[in-house]
């Protein structure tokens, strides 16, 4: 019979081989990973998410290069662009209809607040897609660079794994102090 | 840099005579560029510009296309507007688009119909103006097709009612909007 | 399957038995932004095809009445963000036309630059975008990759990648330096080969030829009843171009052809643009080599800009076609009335007639040649 010391030992030995971790972690790994992304581009910063999947600055790299046009297949949808009322239920069916889990990332100053197109009497912007849906991740910018939007990618996978596996990047000290 | 819009172009378009602004023709081309901003242009000399559309009986006033954009500016009665498409329909003008403005000081809303002809230089205006509180205008949209989404969009912002449309619902507003925001007395 | 099957409203005689509506949109992959397209169906066939707009749709024009002429700028660029400078151009030429500004010949030669170099990022995003409807994915990549090289340009100068808001009334915000100029010839030089790669791999390439040819046929009365304009219009046939036809800023000075093709199918409006392309470079090249010296804003300018009373059009050749601005002013320092002629409304106001009888994918060929931008057509 194995005592609770060789126990210890057989997982000793087998480390280089074998490794455990909760089941949880594995999963919210694989999700960070491989997230899908709905193609839901509704303005300008339609092209900058284009752009950020083109291959200078390349989503692929981050798993997140599969741009779904069906809710049903998307994890994230990356709202980008100018949401209007007209096209308020459309998007709130579209949200719906993604299966679980699934997250928001609001893509650009029209998505967070209702960008350049809020002034005293507006009668046709939404002030921000998270009036209507839980957000998970605000990406500023009028449009925001393409490196924002991956910047913005890997917040989320922070959200979901716990931690950051990529590194941070820092701006140039110098450059910053002009 | 003439801003006279009649500049002979390689396609060899005839130039309109009698309509020429800053640069007679006949003029020398421009002298070399010079290494400072160029002074502000005289303004034009007082010529007699002609009405190259004066066979047709609307009545077309030249104006300086240096200053507003276009050769020729007409105000018609809101009747004649479809009258006067058919005329510009039929010397091969397109319809460049409809506008609206809402004069609420004087109770009336005007409808602008710009024009553009593909091959000869000419910017004609017809204008007209109705009455703010019954704003009612014929459709042209039997003469240009194109018209039907101008106009749409013009009753969706002002409230004009085009008579004789095949499809007066909102376009640009949603289905069931019932409010006119260009209208000047307009709140959210 | 020949075009002139696809023209056909049913394969068997007599009226279509039995129809359905099937939505395209507002979200769909291959309607470049947000429209819908109520498509009334019979099989593969397309009965009527009615756009629904107004889903993006921003108030610009009521901003107009609420934002000071220089607080305007920044929608200009919005409005069509594929092909913003040329936009925000219109708007500051009103303005200048009004004021009777003199913009200095520099700031002119610079404003033509940077439109040109506009317009080939345009036409690059509409080349890779419309190959992804079409199925190919590789060209979007390609054309993103040289769009990147005009972006660097453009953000060296600007500061921004695709919303500049760079031209200022009486001139262009700042001067470009050695680096653009240097940037841009080096651009010109890497281009003109890489067009030609275009040419041979994808236009010459015999699945894109049966997708386009014979495909969507608009014809030069079509165009004019509906005020299509841009390369809709010269892909018809009609040698129609607003640089030509009422030449603005410094375009008189530049020596440049209009691409037209008579044949007035999807591929005669995609050669236009790969021709537009071609122009652009020539343009650009003219440009970087005629460039004077001098200011680049027009000294002088009063703090707070007040139009004269009336209505003043500016009207600009954009990427998709004819672009105007209208400003009404009744002397105050916001106008009273600002109204935009956009060339995609009028462009796609036609797609219900023309693509009657088309198969569905046939008519998807037809919507992505008209190169529409929806937020140019929503306002």
């Amino acid at each position: 019979m194995e005592t609770q010391a060789d126990s210890a030992q057989l997982l000793r030995d087998c480390s280089p081989l074998v490794k455990f971790a909760r089941l949880d972690d594995l999963l919210a790994l694989g999700r960070a990973n491989s997230l899908w992304p709905l193609t839901f581009g509704l303005a300008c910063c339609a092209i900058e998410m284009m752009a950020a999947g083109a291959a200078r600055f390349d989503l692929a790299r981050f798993g997140a290069e599969v741009f779904r046009p069906s809710p049903r297949q998307a994890d994230v949808m990356i709202v980008a662009g100018t949401v209007n009322k007209k096209m308020a239920p459309a998007i709130k069916t579209l949200y719906d209809q993604m299966p679980e889990p699934k997250w928001v990332i609001a893509m650009g100053n029209c998505a967070i607040s209702g960008g350049p197109f809020v002034f005293p009497g507006q009668y046709a912007v939404v002030e921000g897609v998270d009036k209507l849906f839980p957000v998970d991740v605000f990406i500023p910018g009028c449009p925001p660079r393409p490196e924002a939007l991956i910047e913005g990618i890997l917040k989320l996978e922070e959200k979901l794994t716990g931690k950051r596996r990529w590194p941070r990047v820092k701006p140039e000290g110098e450059q910053m102090k002009k | 840099m003439s801003e006279s819009g009649i500049n002979p172009n390689k396609s060899g378009v005839p130039t309109v005579a009698g309509a020429a602004e800053a640069t007679p023709p006949g003029s020398p081309p421009p002298a070399a560029r010079s290494t400072t901003a160029l002074p502000p242009s005289p303004p034009p000399a007082p010529q007699a510009r002609s009405n190259p559309l004066a066979h047709l009986s609307i009545a077309f006033q030249p104006v300086d296309y240096s200053l507003k954009g276009y050769h020729l500016d007409a105000t018609v009665a809101p009747e004649q507007v479809v009258w006067a498409a058919e005329q510009m329909d039929r010397e091969g003008f397109s319809l460049d688009t409809i506008t609206g403005v809402d004069w609420l000081a004087e109770g009336q809303m005007e409808v602008v119909y710009d024009y553009f002809h593909a091959t000869r230089p000419l910017r004609a205006v017809v204008r007209t103006r109705i009455p703010r509180d019954h704003p009612e205008i014929p459709t042209i949209s039997k003469v240009f097709p194109g018209a039907n989404w101008h106009e749409r969009e013009t009753h969706d912002f002002f409230g004009i009612r085009f008579l004789g449309h095949p499809d007066l619902t909102p376009f640009l507003l949603p289905e069931d909007a019932d409010y006119h925001p260009l209208r000047k007395d307009f709140t959210a | 399957m020949n075009a002139q099957a696809s023209i056909s409203p049913s394969p068997a005689a007599g009226p279509p038995k039995e129809t359905f509506v099937l939505n395209l949109g507002p979200q769909h992959p291959a309607t470049h932004g947000v429209l819908r397209v109520k498509m009334t169906m019979d099989g593969e066939y397309l009965v009527r095809a009615e756009p629904v707009c107004g889903y993006v749709h921003r108030m610009q024009e009521k901003m107009g009445e609420n934002r000071t002429y220089a607080q305007y700028l920044p929608n200009t660029s919005r409005i069509d963000y594929l092909s913003a400078m040329n936009y925000t151009h219109a708007f500051v030429g009103a303005v200048e036309r009004a004021a009777r500004i003199q913009v200095p010949p520099r700031a002119e030669y610079i404003r033509v630059i940077t439109s040109e170099l506009n317009r080939i990022s345009s036409h690059l995003v509409w080349w890779g975008a419309f190959l992804l409807d079409l199925g190919g994915f590789t060209p979007l990549l390609y054309a993103f990759d040289d769009r990147e090289k005009i972006l660097d340009l453009l953000e060296g100068i600007t500061g921004s990648r695709l919303t500049y808001c760079y031209y200022r009334f009486g001139g262009v915000c700042n001067d470009v330096d050695e680096v653009f100029l240097k940037g841009a010839r080096q651009f010109v030089a890497h281009m003109r080969p890489r067009l030609k790669m275009y040419r041979q791999l994808v236009t010459e390439n015999i699945i894109l030829r049966k997708r386009l040819v014979g495909i969507g046929p608009i014809s030069p009365e079509l165009c004019r009843q509906y005020g299509a304009t841009g390369p809709v219009l010269r892909g018809s046939g009609v040698a129609y171009d607003v640089r030509k036809a009422e030449p603005y800023g410094a375009y008189p000075e530049f020596d440049f052809d209009i691409p037209t093709f008579p044949e007035g199918d999807s591929m005669a409006r995609y050669l236009v643009r790969m021709e537009e392309m071609a122009q652009s470079l020539r343009i650009i090249e003219q440009g970087l080599a005629k460039l004077p010296a001098g200011p680049v804003r027009a000294e002088k300018l009063p703090r707070v800009l007040k139009l004269p009373a009336g209505d003043y059009c500016y009207a600009v050749e954009a990427a998709r076609g004819r672009f105007l601005v209208r400003i009404v002013s009744d002397r105050k320092e916001i106008p009273y009335r600002v109204k935009l002629r956009t060339p995609c409304l009028s462009n796609l106001s036609l797609f219900e007639e023309a693509s009657r009888g088309l198969l569905l994918p046939d008519a998807l060929a037809l919507l992505g040649s008209l190169d529409l931008v929806i937020p140019d057509i929503d306002r």
